[in-house]
């Protein structure tokens, strides 16, 4: 709300200079954004919360100063003379739907004459932005702006039938508004009528054919009150929004609908002359009670952890125009009265929070007796802080991105649900408008990204979560995945995981099953099994996802299911003790066919059940020279221990040599000459 | 004996003194001081066969000569190793050249945000809890005191998926997932992903990361959230900035309040990013709305509490001057690189 320094010492004398009031206003909750000079005049933005339709309005705002530096707060005078041909006799109100328009007033002023306003109304309209128009409309606006309170103006002549009818408009009525624009009203609309056509959208904005123009005389004065989740329903539904939409919807004050009335014909009947017909319509269905509210000190001291006097709260509460009634204040307990403006006042919490913000929220002390208390500790976190740093040491780069996706995004294929992603209604862009199922896609636009600006290796992850959509449109599964991408190869990336695996303690085997996706190479993709449970894939990227992201490395990526990580992770670890006895070491080099694989070997030697055997290292694997055709060469090492004595060479040979047999009988295998 | 170690040490000296290499000095070395076959070791060796009353001295003898030979043979070493050291130089090893650098990653800068406000926290005895992204309405509407068709929704403009579903706004949703499991006392922040269909600029992303924070204790006061909220802005941007606590509006919570801190950047003298007023905003907090404790079967008198609300990415960007939100998701790694 946009409010002029000069204007507003008309409600509350002060001698603040803009600075200090723009401070003041700040500290008690009214933030003031900007200060702008206007000629001699300022201009500040105030920024009014939700919560506080009383303060969409100047008289709202100066009663805060008053209560701030302890002022009087000045209510301008509504009295004036009247002809004695009575409202009733000229006109009628109908209301058809009385719950979303709980209260209508009408005055008519006869013969006024159509002008420019006075140079100090247009001054002071100008100060907050408004555009003067005539005198009649400045003054429904500077009106709306005194006291928050809307009001309208019809051509009275216009209205056909001379009446008012407040009615639910008919499906596919059309009126065009002030503004030009087209209103198309649907049912569940509330209008203003006249005999024949709505002639304003209710709260919201008047129609064009009604409105005061320069061959206008007689104006029927619209002041009323309308339920504030319809006018925003419907303001929200035309993407109409105006001055007034924004205060009804807020609920304006059920006191001031008469008051706004009776100062806007005093203004124009003194600025635009003309005659007040006497009397008023006033259909009031507002089943509107004053609301009490019991304080107790003793609680106000114990919630805001300062002491305040009943005597300070009295004083900030009745500056507010809060009524404390006497009957009801024993030493501990304040009986309270709240104002008709203030419909966000109805507990006793809400008046502590009255009283805290005009004392001060920097009159409590940052102080506490609060002491410690064990906390709870938390696997993800704990998982993670590790998993993170396993990483960071092998040297890849965190990324976060986006979780909202478009559907090209995903074009290699999906890897954990084949269903379609969950879609959001309203997105900022038709082109974005899913939710994830996987972090791969976005690893590599991350690396397309870094690539354009001269990045050749990327070896980045992603921890975060992943929305796979469930079958009865319910609430989606958030699985948190962990993705990887490589440039060292698929066995670097494979050794990644497995250093991750075995800093976290994880002992169940990693598995390796061969498996089809779009996005990877066919002969180098693989789901991931731990303990049974998928893991995950791993695979080196497929020849047209690197055509078409136009990647310049072969990259690979891995995404990870975290849960089952931290499901076998073993937090805790104990200590094993460092054997005593040397070990005893053997390399061998094998000839195999091209089916076999590591797994096979390393299987076989293990299902031996060999006491003496501690380990089996892979060396490498070699094709070439010297190796027959269509076959490969395996190197490892054994390592053969005994906890008891050191285990002779003799031994070891003939431990090699069944090992040998059973890989022979088993695959074919042969040592290698 | 006597006179056989006078020999040894006078051979020894003459031997040294002749030796021209390094090499010759540890040959020397060797046959005088070798453990197999030495000339000491020798004579030590062949104490047991001398006569029982020459034994002591003698061993004691040898093992002095022992101790001179190594100090001459020591010496000579030196005398040669530095000889070798200004003769004409073949190569020299650059010690300027740069070390090699294995790369090592770096978190995001969030998480390290993040990590470091937990890291604040759990000094403070808070629990970390965390919360689904997609969201009933209910979470993150109405048991937070925000009615359906209310213009206090407006400060919250939320992705909708339809079927009562949408993605969370605010990361407040945890507090009730909290506090319908759990009795009081509760002390914890829940760190994560919150989207708003904001227009992106510069300020604002389509997702960005909040962190809740609640108590909820008999007899936690205002004063309480102010000692807490103090501590922890003092721990992350340094004891000596100046703190304001002015009244605001949340749905859920009563009394509300904002928090601005001096302005990092110019020290509260005024710049854009603090639109100069010297202030930032940094932190929303406030009372729990007893409406909230009722929603969730608290007795309302009995317990108290305070909730606090924080935009990790304004810190992190009030924290290194950064001027643009969408660096964070671009995922630049010459940005990443630098934290």
């Amino acid at each position: 709300m946009k409010i002029s320094y000069n204007w507003l010492k008309d409600y509350c004398k002060h001698d603040l200079s803009v600075e200090a009031l723009a401070e003041k206003l700040t500290n008690a909750g009214l933030v003031v954004d900007t200060i702008n000079p206007v000629d001699d005049d300022f201009c500040l933005e105030v920024e009014v919360t939700s919560n506080r339709p009383d303060c969409l309005g100047f008289i709202g705002i100066a009663r805060e100063v008053a209560a701030i530096v302890r002022s009087e707060l000045i209510i301008p005078g509504v009295d004036y003379e009247t002809t004695t041909e009575n409202v009733n006799d000229l006109t009628g109100v109908t209301i058809e739907d009385n719950e979303l328009c709980q209260r209508y007033t009408a005055r008519i002023i006869k013969d006024v004459k159509i002008a420019p306003s006075p140079e100090w109304l247009q001054k002071r309209i100008s100060s907050i932005g408004l555009r003067p128009v005539n005198n009649i409309v400045d003054i429904t606006n500077y009106v709306l702006m005194e006291s928050g309170q809307p009001l309208h103006a019809f051509d009275f002549d216009k209205l056909s039938g001379k009446k008012i009818i407040v009615r639910m408009a008919k499906k596919g009525e059309t009126m065009e508004a002030i503004d030009g624009s087209k209103c198309t009203l649907t049912d569940d609309m509330l209008v203003i009528a006249d005999a024949q056509r709505p002639v304003a959208v209710a709260g919201i904005m008047g129609g064009r054919d009604t409105e005061v123009s320069d061959t206008t005389k007689n104006i029927l004065l619209e002041s009323a009150f309308f339920d504030p989740r319809n006018v925003r329903r419907t303001s929200r539904k035309l993407g109409l929004i105006s001055d007034s939409s924004y205060r009804f919807e807020r609920r304006v004050d059920p006191e001031c609908i008469d008051w706004a009335s009776r100062r806007a014909a005093k203004m124009i009947l003194d600025i635009a002359g003309g005659h007040v017909v006497e009397g008023v319509i006033d259909r009031n269905y507002l089943e509107y009670k004053k609301v009490s509210v019991a304080l107790r000190m003793s609680r106000l001291d114990s919630l805001l952890g300062l002491h305040i006097d009943k005597k300070t709260a009295k004083d900030i509460l009745e500056r507010l125009q809060f009524k404390i009634k006497p009957e009801g204040e024993t030493e501990d307990n304040l009986t309270v009265e709240v104002p008709s403006f203030r419909g966000d006042v109805y507990r006793e919490v809400d008046l502590i929070e009255e009283v805290a913000r005009i004392h001060g929220y920097d009159k409590i002390q940052a102080e506490s007796n609060i002491g410690v208390k064990l906390t709870q500790d938390n696997i993800f976190d704990k998982v993670t802080e590790k998993t993170k740093s396993v990483i960071s040491g092998l040297g890849f780069d965190e990324v976060i991105t986006d979780s909202i996706v478009g559907e090209l995004h995903e074009r290699h294929g999906a890897i954990w649900s084949e269903m379609s992603s969950l879609k959001i209604i309203n997105p900022i862009r038709q082109d974005e408008n899913l939710l994830r199922k996987a972090l791969v896609h976005n690893l590599l636009r991350v690396k397309k990204h870094n690539q354009n600006y001269g990045v050749e290796k990327t070896n980045i992850y992603e921890l975060s979560k992943i929305y796979l959509p469930q079958e009865d449109d319910g609430m989606p599964e958030e699985k948190e995945c962990l993705c990887i991408l490589g440039e060292e190869g698929f066995l670097s990336l494979k050794g990644v995981i497995g250093t991750i695996l075995s800093q976290l303690n994880i002992v169940q085997e990693l598995e390796t099953m061969r498996y089809d996706f779009d996005l990877f190479n066919p002969g180098k993709s693989a789901a991931l099994k731990l303990g049974g449970k998928l893991l995950g894939y791993v695979g080196e990227l497929s020849r047209e996802v690197i055509n078409d992201y136009d990647f310049r490395t072969k990259p690979c990526v891995a995404e990870l299911d975290y849960n089952i990580l931290i499901d076998n992770t073993n937090l805790e670890s104990s200590y094993r003790k460092i054997p005593s006895l040397p070990m005893v070491t053997r390399d061998m080099a094998v000839v195999s066919d091209e089916a076999v694989t590591w797994a096979d070997i390393k299987g076989c030697i293990e299902s031996l059940n060999i006491n003496y055997v501690d380990g089996i290292e892979f060396f490498d694997v070699y094709r070439g020279k010297q190796v027959e055709n269509g076959k490969k060469s395996i190197a490892f090492r054994l390592i053969f221990r005994a906890d008891d004595r050191t285990l002779k060479s003799e031994e070891v040979d003939k431990l090699q040599e069944e090992i040998l047999e059973n890989l022979s009988n088993a695959f074919g295998i042969k040592l290698r000459a | 004996m006597q006179e056989r170690l006078s020999e040894i040490q006078n051979q020894a000296k003459e031997d040294l003194a002749k030796a021209e290499s390094l090499e010759e000095v540890e040959k020397i070395k060797t046959r005088y001081l070798g453990r197999k076959g030495g000339i000491i070791s020798d004579v030590i060796k062949a104490i047991p066969g001398l006569p029982p009353e020459q034994r002591s001295l003698t061993g004691k003898s040898a093992n002095k000569l022992k101790q001179e030979i190594s100090k001459w043979i020591e010496e000579a070493k030196v005398k040669f190793v530095n000889k070798e050291r200004t003769s004409e130089p073949k190569e020299i090893f650059d010690l300027s050249l740069p070390g090699k650098c294995m790369h090592y990653g770096r978190r995001h800068p969030i998480t390290q945000t993040i990590d470091e406000i937990k890291g604040i926290f759990r000094k403070l005895c808070f629990d970390i809890e965390y919360g689904p992204e997609v969201e009933h309405e209910y979470y993150n509407f109405d048991a937070l005191n925000i009615p359906a068709d209310h213009p206090s929704r407006e400060d919250f403009d939320t992705f909708y998926l339809g079927n009562k579903r949408l993605l969370r706004s605010q990361t407040s949703t945890v507090q009730i997932r909290v506090m319908e499991k759990k009795k009081p006392p509760i002390r914890m922040i829940a760190p994560g992903k919150v989207f708003r269909p904001d227009t992106v600029d510069a300020r604002h992303a389509s997702m960005f990361h909040q962190i809740e924070g609640l108590m909820v204790d008999e007899g936690v006061s205002f004063s309480d959230l102010k000692y807490v909220l103090t501590l922890f802005a003092q721990s992350y941007f340094g004891q000596d900035i100046k703190m304001r606590f002015r009244p605001s509006f949340f749905p859920f919570t009563e009394p509300s309040a904002e928090i601005d801190i001096s302005c990092s950047i110019c020290k509260g003298k005024g710049c854009s990013v603090c639109s100069h007023s010297g202030w930032v905003e940094v932190l929303g907090a406030g009372m729990v709305d007893p409406n909230v404790f009722e929603t969730v079967g608290y007795d309302a008198e009995k317990y108290t509490g305070f909730a606090f609300g924080l935009g990790v990415e304004r810190l992190t960007m009030l924290k290194y001057g950064i001027d643009n939100i969408r660096l964070f998701f671009e995922n630049d790694l010459r940005f990443l690189s630098q934290f």
